[in-house]
């Protein structure tokens, strides 16, 4: 996939162009396309003057970054215990039916991936699904479209 | 110096020095799989663990691992002692239980008397233990080829993005030293392959026998100041042509 490397630099002038910047630059090119492009990492090593090893060994030691293309929209529902008795489990596949895709994974139109989560720590609100880092409690088999149409 | 005891007999260490580096200079056989003198001590692999204690701890001992352990004055040491022989044994038999198959491994368990594991084997395991002797030699060596990716069960040795390692050239420091002899290559003619990477090797221009790759010889022509004409020749003929020099300059020594 060909991405627009432009807002690479702009995220490179953002800091002291040396190897304490890895982890902060990491997480604005993961902020600006959703995930950690290739040739993101190999331009961060060059710039950064890291070895592209040690780049790659932070890049996927960190949850935080992915390394495949994610959705505009990132749909996380919690199936921790309290939400799975609350149904977390329909509500799942109310939304996978939905965007024809499995949880874990991301729509071709790269507008939607769906992923699950074990406990929020929101469990009074339970079933709880989080979009883009906003969440919602409560949530009913019915609230699905709602949630995809969600800002 | 420092004076400290070991299995009951009184040896001089340097300070800073870690007891592991004294353990092996008095010839006490300690197991220690993720020790190289090339690199840092790690202390991954946790066989070099020792029972520590001091005159004064009223009987209480410590457990730690002599590859991390900086020399104490008055620093009482078992390398052996029945305690650590049983921590010893329960490293193996975890080990053994996630590397079934690795002929090290078993050698070593099986000299602490574990011929089988008391926990679930790991099935697609394989014989690499992580104790990144590979990845730091290869820093120490300048290359950064690979490095550890990922972590906890999904944690393996790797090259960048999964690919042939851009700046790998093709030493054989990491394979010749893992310790488990997990890293594979092979050699085909004139060529060496490792981390799927491809490399011509260099051929002696007196005797035809291969040495290392060609682009290992750039790296030190370039690097270490050394010649490139320095490695069109192996080391044997270089050393045959030493003592021809050499018998040249004694016949001129005694001509004169
Ligand atoms: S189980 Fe979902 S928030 Fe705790
Ligand atoms: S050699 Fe000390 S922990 Fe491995």
């Amino acid at each position: 996939m060909k991405h627009n490397l432009d807002k690479l630099s702009a995220i490179f002038n953002r800091y002291p162009q040396n190897r304490e910047s890895l982890i902060a630059v990491l997480q604005d090119i993961q902020k600006e396309y959703h995930y950690l492009p290739e040739e993101a990492l190999q331009a961060t090593a060059k710039t950064l003057d890291v070895p592209l090893s040690k780049v790659f060994s932070v890049a996927t030691f960190y949850n935080a970054f992915s390394h495949y293309p994610r959705g505009e929209k990132i749909i996380r529902i919690c199936v921790g215990t309290t939400c799975h008795i609350r149904g977390a489990h329909l509500v799942q596949e109310q939304l996978e039916n939905r965007l024809n895709i499995k949880a874990g994974s991301t729509t071709k139109d790269l507008k939607y991936t769906l992923e699950t989560v074990n406990c929020v720590g929101a469990c009074s609100q339970a079933p709880v699904v989080i979009v883009n880092n906003k969440y919602y409690g409560h949530v009913k088999v019915s609230d699905a479209k709602k949630l995809l149409r969600s800002k | 110096m420092v004076n400290l005891t070991i299995n009951g007999r009184i040896v001089q260490a340097k300070e800073g020095e870690m007891l592991l580096t004294v353990l092996r200079r008095e010839k006490i056989d300690v197991p220690a799989l993720c020790h190289h003198e090339a690199v840092e001590p790690f202390g991954a692999c946790r066989l070099c663990t020792v029972e520590i204690t001091k005159e004064d701890w009223n009987g209480y001992s410590n457990y730690v691992t002599s590859c991390l352990y900086p020399v104490e004055e008055g620093l009482i040491v078992s390398t052996h002692s029945p305690k650590v022989n049983e921590l010893r044994k329960t490293i193996l038999d975890l080990f053994l239980a996630r590397h079934p198959n690795s002929p090290e491994i078993r050698q070593l368990a099986a000299d602490y008397g574990v011929f089988k594991t008391s926990y679930e084997t790991v099935v697609d395991g394989n014989n690499c233990i992580l104790c990144a002797i590979c990845t730091r030699i290869c820093d120490t060596m300048g290359f950064h080829a690979i490095s550890t990716v990922g972590r906890g069960h999904g944690k393996e040795v790797a090259p960048p993005l999964h690919q042939v390692p851009p700046d790998c050239v093709g030493c054989l420091a990491c394979a010749l030293n893992c310790p488990t002899h997990y890293i594979e290559y092979t050699f085909d003619n004139n060529y060496l392959t490792i981390w799927d990477k491809k490399f011509e090797l260099m051929v002696c221009s007196r005797c035809g026998k291969k040495t290392i790759t060609k682009e290992f010889a750039e790296y030190l022509s370039k690097h270490r100041d050394i010649p490139f004409s320095y490695f069109e020749i192996c080391d044997e003929c270089h050393r045959k042509e030493l003592a021809a020099t050499m018998g040249q300059i004694t016949s001129w020594e005694r001509e004169a």
